[in-house]
């Protein structure tokens, strides 16, 4: 294990968040919520720890394996989220290190599950840091220091690979660095369109920020205790819905767009599976909650809303869907299983794992009374390993292992019911936010202990890096030497 | 500059891995996955997966916008084929390795017609390469440079050569007579030493000098390598490079006796090389190869399939007292380990071909600047020497040596001027027109103002 560049590595990243606090710093001056020492006082301290890490750390050799790739992404997000948790608990918003550390975490994990009760209020610029967070977070840090320092080693491919969601790596030109830019590029023209689309709609810019960094990320921090609802400002609504399904979509997809091959990106299956899926469940939604808001548009408007806000994995509300119809929340729920599209900043499974596990289901039921047909199973237009297949369905049973494992260790302080506790865990590690019961949209996570907060925290960590990276950190091997 | 590489082996990679270092846009296309997702993880290339000659697979591989698309896959037809698929594509090179001896007697036609820039054929080019080293066993390695003017030459330097531990620059004024060369580079222990005045040649190092050939020729008579003759070859294994390398050295009055195990390949070398002393047996037989008169050879080549053959019926056959052995190698790996065995002549097929690719592509990249015309890759790429010719408008033109910024563990070491070949003081100039020869440390210079400033 060559711990000098993982150290180093480390390094770069907390000056990186160092730098992604000085937008938080200028709002803070801005709207003069005095709390600007407290995102000062963190800055120094990232740049008091990082600085040296960077420098005084030389690594004899500069070569990046998948050991300390994986390494590296975990600790670098458990680090960011430490650090990213001192402006909350300088300012006095979370006093408790724990509570913020786990609002930092679901900030960068994108879950946008809070522990906030009161909104009222709050400072601005902290707040605007809580939703910074999420757009930090949504694309990834590695991926961000791979622009600026590309040749932090020659072998990149190991750290996008543990940060970037998605079963394969899928580079859209030659070099990393360039990919990474593309992405940001893609990825802050959009969120600044959605920015101008929401001041449009007639939202404040501050609101209008928050919203926007909230769901390019598919976070859902709002700064509202009743999230996008209590705005109550149906064209918001809209433009909302409309931008968390786009930042569900892989981000490549534009970029091809861009480059004038979006007959090739209109042909992506995965894209298509998810069209389906979103559009039909937006109609049972709908259907199922019609009786309770007798208006068939009132009804679509909410229920389309909540499906996107699921679906994206962001966790925005505009309605406690808590209260609705036990299949509009049964397919709500099995929507936060689903996530977003492979390349997106959304989080779950990912549309293309359920899309070959389906076809992998299909094929080995075909297989019982059909033993000797030989079935290639097609995805994107290319045959599929088997070896990949077989990784995937592994996958799906670590994830669901995991999430499992999660809901009884938050089950055994005792203070919630069953739903409560099954849902907080499926929502953390799916990224998505809100569950049903105590911690639905309405409601918070504030009442879980300390220990159920950790336990939570971890879970969102695994969710964001899909599992493996986090679970390296328990295992023996990656602290043997070489 | 985006460079498509068709066929992912071990030249594909190679070359893929020094074009990186270059900073240029790779995309590397192979049909076998598993290949490219070991690619993937070890180079920053962006890795397609499918048939190189199929033109959808070209297409998302980006050749509209490629500059040089390089075919090296193991079939000579689909590199042609890749070639000119990707050309009518939109690829403004095409290289392709065409190794077969039926299509290199008709290449001009095909280079021609396939609209072919560049055939790179490995076992022809290893052979002349051999050819030139039993030519002057003394070397373990020769390259030319301004037509032929300039020969540099490695050897290793031993305890009785007059040259050693004196340094450079009292050599000329001690040793009365000896003819004055460039000591470009020296080589010692793995790392490569660019020699200033100061610098002291030590017993075991491998030294490289330049200056035209019959100055080169009176320094290695001066220090008395030059006595020996190569006139009877033992070659293990009759592979392609053995036939090449046949029909290189043997109008040049060298008897060659070539070893194959198999005996239709034997049959059907007898039939092409009737000159040559066919023996179809195990060059790994050591009875055998005593029996065919080993002891007795001027020279050895080892060119079995197996660099581990090679290297150890190449250790036995010096043991015996072959005063030249040359030895195939592809792994980068052993050549630390053979250096230390005393194996002094190691040529690497992968190597040559990648230099040979390198140095095309680095003569093309964008940008007006003064260009490589030639490049080589010395004591395994750790050092190159490249060659350039000085342009009118250039701001180095006139200025004395000395005054200008030269780079660096970098030396300006020869200067070909109409014809007459000069070793640079720093009282002499660069002259529009001059051929410029410089030794560097570093890889990745493709213009000679990066490397000299004013």
């Amino acid at each position: 294990m060559n711990y000098k560049l993982v150290i180093r590595s480390l390094g770069v990243i907390l000056l990186i968040e160092a730098a992604a606090m000085a937008p938080s710093l200028l709002v803070s001056l801005l709207t003069g919520d005095g709390q600007w020492a407290a995102l000062v006082w963190s800055m120094a301290l990232l740049c008091a720890t990082g600085f040296p890490a960077w420098r005084l750390s030389r690594p004899e050799e500069n070569n990046l394996r998948a050991r300390e790739g994986f390494l590296t992404v975990a600790l670098a997000w458990i680090l960011m989220s430490f650090f990213g948790a001192l402006p909350f608990v300088f300012s006095g918003m979370i006093p408790s290190l724990t509570d913020a550390f786990f609002e930092t975490v679901s900030g960068f994990t994108t879950t946008g599950a809070t522990v906030l009760t009161v909104f009222e209020g709050q400072p601005k610029g902290i707040m605007f840091w809580r939703s910074f967070t999420h757009w930090v977070g949504g694309m990834g840090v590695l991926v961000l220091s791979l622009i600026f320092l590309p040749k932090i080693s020659g072998r990149t491919s190991h750290l996008v690979r543990a940060e970037s969601p998605g079963p394969t790596l899928s580079k859209i030109v030659p070099k990393m660095s360039d990919t990474a830019k593309i992405l940001y590029l893609v990825y802050t023209v959009l969120t600044l369109l959605q920015f101008v689309c929401l001041l449009l709609t007639g939202l404040s810019p501050y609101d209008a920020a928050i919203h926007a960094l909230g769901t390019a990320g598919t976070g859902g921090f709002s700064n509202y205790g009743g999230s996008v609802g209590e705005m109550n400002n149906p064209a918001a609504e809209a433009v909302i819905t409309v931008f968390m399904l786009v930042f569900s979509v892989n981000l490549a997809l534009y970029f091809r767009i861009i480059r004038g091959e979006w007959r090739e990106a209109i042909r992506s299956e995965e894209l298509r599976w998810f069209l389906c899926i979103v559009a039909a469940v937006m109609l049972l939604v709908t259907l199922s909650i019609w009786p309770e808001y007798g208006n068939f548009f009132t009804a679509l408007r909410h229920g389309s809303f909540q499906v996107a806000s699921i679906v994206s994995t962001s966790g925005f509300a505009t309605a406690d869907f808590n209260l609705w119809t036990p299949v509009a929340k049964i397919l709500l729920l099995l929507l936060m299983f689903c996530g977003a599209c492979v390349g997106s900043t959304g989080g779950g499974l990912k549309i293309s794992r359920v899309a070959m596990l389906v076809k992998y289901a299909r094929r080995e039921v075909r297989h019982v009374f059909q033993p000797r047909k030989v079935q290639v199973i097609r995805f994107e237009g290319k045959g599929v390993d088997d070896a990949l297949l077989s990784q995937t369905a592994i996958y799906f049973f670590v994830y669901m292992a995991i999430t499992l494992l999660g809901a009884l260790l938050v089950s055994l302080e005792g203070s919630f019911d069953l739903e409560t506790n099954l849902t907080a865990a499926i929502t953390c590690a799916n990224n998505v936010g809100p569950g049903f019961g105590a911690v639905g949209p309405m409601g918070n996570f504030s009442g879980y202990s300390m220990f159920s907060k950790l336990v939570l925290s971890m879970l969102m960590l695994a969710g964001r890096l899909e599992f493996y990276p986090i679970l390296v950190l328990f295992s023996p091997v990656i602290w043997r030497k070489n | 500059m985006r460079i498509l590489i068709v066929g992912d082996g071990k030249v594909g990679h190679a070359v893929a891995e020094e074009l990186i270092r270059e900073e240029h846009d790779v995309v590397m296309i192979d049909n076998d996955e598993s290949v490219l997702q070991r690619t993937e993880d070890t180079l920053d290339v962006l890795c397609v997966h499918g048939s190189g000659a199929d033109a959808r697979t070209l297409m998302s591989a980006g050749v509209s916008r490629a500059d040089i698309i390089i075919a090296a896959t193991h079939s000579d037809e689909t590199n042609m084929l890749c070639c000119l698929i990707a050309k009518k594509l939109g690829a403004h090179y095409a290289i392709a390795r065409i190794r077969d001896p039926e299509y290199n007697e008709s290449l001009n036609i095909l280079q021609r017609e396939l609209d072919i820039d560049m055939a790179v054929n490995p076992e022809r080019a290893t052979a002349l390469e051999i050819g030139r080293l039993l030519r002057f066993p003394f070397a373990t390695g020769i390259e030319s440079f301004a037509r032929g003017r300039v020969e540099m030459v490695e050897f290793r330097a031993h305890e009785e050569d007059a040259i050693v531990n004196i340094p450079v620059k009292d050599i000329n004024r001690k040793l009365h007579g000896i003819p004055q060369v460039l000591y470009a580079a020296v080589e010692r222990d793995g790392e490569v030493y660019i020699p200033n005045g100061d610098f002291v040649i030590k017993a075991g190092d491998k030294v490289h000098v330049a200056a035209d050939m019959v100055t080169v020729t009176a320094f290695f008579r001066y220090l008395g390598k030059n006595k020996m003759r190569v006139r009877d070859v033992l070659i293990l294994g009759g592979s392609r490079i053995s036939y090449y390398l046949a029909k290189n050295i043997m109008p040049m009055g060298i008897h060659v006796s070539i070893m194959e195990i198999n005996e239709k390949k034997a049959e059907m070398l007898s039939e092409l090389l009737p000159e040559a002393n066919i023996i179809c047996g195990d060059g790994t037989d050591q009875d055998l190869l005593e029996q065919e008169g080993l002891s007795n050879m001027d020279a050895f080549v080892a060119l079995s399939n197996r660099d581990e053959e090679n290297l150890m019926t190449g250790l036995f056959a010096s043991r015996q007292g072959v005063p030249k052995v040359v030895v195939k190698n592809n792994h980068v790996s052993y050549l630390g380990l053979i250096n230390d065995l005393g194996l002094d002549s190691i040529i690497s097929p992968k190597s040559i071909t990648c230099s040979t690719i390198l140095r095309y592509v680095r003569a093309r990249v964008s940008g007006g600047g003064t260009k490589v015309e030639k490049l080589y890759r010395l004591m395994n790429g750790k050092a190159e020497a490249l060659e350039f010719v000085a342009r009118l408008n250039d701001p180095y033109i006139g200025v004395p040596i000395r005054d200008l910024n030269i780079r660096p563990h970098t030396l300006v070491a020869v200067i070909v001027r109409r014809g007459k070949v000069f070793v640079p003081f720093g009282n002499d100039h660069i002259e529009a027109g001059d051929n410029v020869v410089i030794i560097a440390c570093e890889a990745g210079i493709s213009d000679l103002n990066e490397v000299i400033r004013v």
